[in-house]
């Protein structure tokens, strides 16, 4: 079967900055797919180029099997959802979501139809006479999917889009999404500067620095095995530790990452000996910055908040251990796309 | 910040005078066109409607007035067409050459109406090889009107970006059906605000006109600068100045409230 979205050598360059590089992907059909990256590292690029706003410098975008490098947006079978909506503010929620019916020429009936049931989908049936300023950002958002979705498209693309809403809605719509994207059974390319996002949602994720790929798994791949140190502290939080470090706490003696959950504080085994630092109080857990005797290193623990009399402090000593496995080895230099 | 007494009491004497200064001359005109003595001598002995019975039967009047109108309008629906057409292409596109474009698009407006109408004066008659007339006048006008509408359609155009156009794109409207649906209708009060600009700009234009008329064209303007000084037309002059006044104010200052309202919601 084809790739939903087969992207090949795809390149580009804005001026003199690459933004990017030398890319292959390959997107299965009705896959909730996410490109994870900081801002500038060529995600939405990626997929403007998909939707056909951008043409590449070089390489090839083929969608479902047919090349679709040369054709205009209008030409190809996905469509957005944008980071702010680009709601048309001219046009009633209804006249908006039949925008594309409306375009496409179907029956005035038959678009009303399948707008109100697009509505429905995203939970917004009864706003159809509204216009978009009336709406709040969340509806809004609303809106942009039914628009979107009503088109029945074979892949769409959503750039940032919680990216506007408050933590509470963002939760909220991430469910629901993810919902949505089940029951259409139909590919998602999310991108999202948010990695709680990207590992919440996606089938795989591909991570992106400097406008390339520079790791591509399952979310629980790339969470517990990240190949390099960009990726262990931009994917959740790492402490990076030196080959020397590694050897004291009885690792390899390689450059390594550990999560904070994953180190243990006062195992029964031992360990380390060492000196909190640093005592972060996040409601459900704590977050403890321990310095370790002698080694001149520094390493973070997480401790779920269990309610005792007296919890750790600073100035507490410890013995500090990390179970084999639980750290990851990294690659010294940024690894190849 | 605050003022001073003094300070305050000074900036008020002088922004008093200042505005008596506009508008008194104007209060004149107008008392001038109701006042019963011929000559315009001051202060009126008495009040009468006679001149503007008079005015509204004036027939060299009202052809200019329907002068006068026709060129407003078509040199407006010209630099509508034309003005709404550059701003797309200088906001939406890149090409070489792009700023050069845009200032050529803009110096008309910045040019000494004198150096416009001797230029157009020029190239009509010796390299166009035209009769000067109502058509000269009408292109000649049109010049500088493109601007206010090329100005407001490019401002809007580049305050909104290509996001409305990308999404219209994306649901699968092509390039025309865009314009139609998305921008035309997001356009549309800037573009009503720099053609009643347009209609005003041109509507009072006395210089490039004077160069650019053929004989036997006369618009409002033209009109009053000849019948002025015939002592018996006077208090007719008076009225259709008036008139002109009305006209030339009103589309400019629906259009700003138009340009007004539409900053508010786009900001909204």
């Amino acid at each position: 079967m084809d790739s939903a979205i087969r992207l090949r050598g795809l390149h580009k360059r804005f001026g003199e900055t690459v933004a990017v590089d030398d890319l292959d992907l390959d997107i299965e059909p009705g896959e909730f797919f996410s490109m994870l990256g900081p801002s500038g590292s060529g995600k939405t690029t990626v997929l403007r180029m998909i939707a056909g706003f951008e043409r590449p410098t070089s390489g090839s975008v083929a969608l479902f099997g047919a090349d679709v490098t040369a054709l205009a947006p209008f030409q190809r079978p996905v469509n957005t959802v944008f980071q702010d909506y680009a709601l048309f503010p001219h046009l009633s929620v209804l006249a908006n979501v039949e925008y594309g019916l409306r375009v496409a020429g179907v029956a005035r009936k038959e678009r009303r139809a399948r707008a109100e049931e697009a509505l429905g989908q995203v939970r917004l049936a009864g706003y159809e006479e509204r216009r978009p300023h009336e709406l709040s950002g969340g509806q809004r958002q609303r809106v942009a999917l039914a628009r979107a979705i009503v088109l029945r498209p074979q892949a769409l693309l959503l750039d940032e889009p919680l990216g506007a809403l408050d933590l509470k809605l963002r939760e909220q719509m991430q469910v629901e999404l993810k919902e949505l994207q089940r029951s259409l059974g139909i590919t998602f390319v999310f991108v999202t500067h948010d990695q709680d996002e990207a590992l919440t949602l996606s089938d795989r994720v591909a991570v992106f620095d400097a406008g390339r790929v520079v790791q591509l798994g399952t979310p629980r791949e790339v969470y517990d095995h990240p190949r390099n140190s960009f990726i262990a502290s931009f994917v959740g939080s790492s402490t990076l530790l030196d080959p020397d470090v590694a050897a004291a706490l009885g690792l390899d003696r390689a450059p390594m990452a550990v999560r904070p959950e994953r180190v243990t504080l006062d195992g029964p085994a031992g360990g380390v000996p060492g000196t909190i630092a640093e005592v972060i109080y996040t409601g459900p857990e704590h977050r403890l910055v321990v310095d370790l005797d002698g080694l001149g290193a520094r390493i973070t623990a997480l401790e779920p908040n269990t309610g005792a009399a007296r919890p750790r402090a600073r100035g507490d000593r410890v013995t500090v251990s990390v179970e084999r496995g639980a750290a990851a080895p990294l690659e010294t230099e940024p690894a190849p796309a | 910040m605050q003022l001073g007494r003094v300070a305050r009491y000074v900036l008020g004497a002088v922004t008093a005078v200042v505005i008596a200064m506009i508008y008194l001359p104007l209060g004149v005109v107008f008392l001038n066109s109701i006042s019963a003595s011929e000559s315009m001598s001051w202060p009126p002995p008495g009040f009468t409607l006679e001149w503007w019975g008079r005015a509204l039967h004036s027939e060299g009047a009202l052809q200019a007035l329907g002068t006068s109108v026709l060129v407003a309008i078509a040199a407006s629906a010209i630099a509508l067409v034309l003005g709404t057409l550059a701003a797309m292409a200088l906001s939406r596109y890149r090409f070489y050459g792009k700023e050069t474009v845009n200032l050529l698009i803009v110096l008309p407006i910045a040019l000494p109406g004198i150096v416009t109408g001797i230029a157009l004066n020029n190239a009509f008659r010796t390299i166009v090889g035209v009769q000067l007339g109502v058509w000269t006048l009408i292109v000649a006008h049109a010049t500088f009107c493109i601007v206010t509408v090329y100005n407001n359609a490019f401002a809007r155009l580049n305050a909104s970006g290509t996001r409305l156009e990308e999404a219209s794109q994306d649901l699968g409207a092509g390039l025309f059906t865009t314009f139609r649906l998305v921008t035309f209708p997001h356009l549309k009060s800037a573009l009503l605000a720099g053609g009643l600009l347009a209609f005003a700009l041109s509507f009072d234009e006395i210089i490039v006109t004077t160069f650019t008329a053929g004989p036997g064209v006369t618009t409002l303007p033209l009109w009053i600068l000849q019948n002025m000084f015939r002592p018996s037309q006077a208090p007719v002059v008076a009225v259709i100045a008036v008139i002109l006044a009305v006209l030339s104010v009103v589309p400019l200052a629906i259009a700003q409230r138009l340009t007004a309202k539409d900053a508010a919601a786009v900001s909204r």
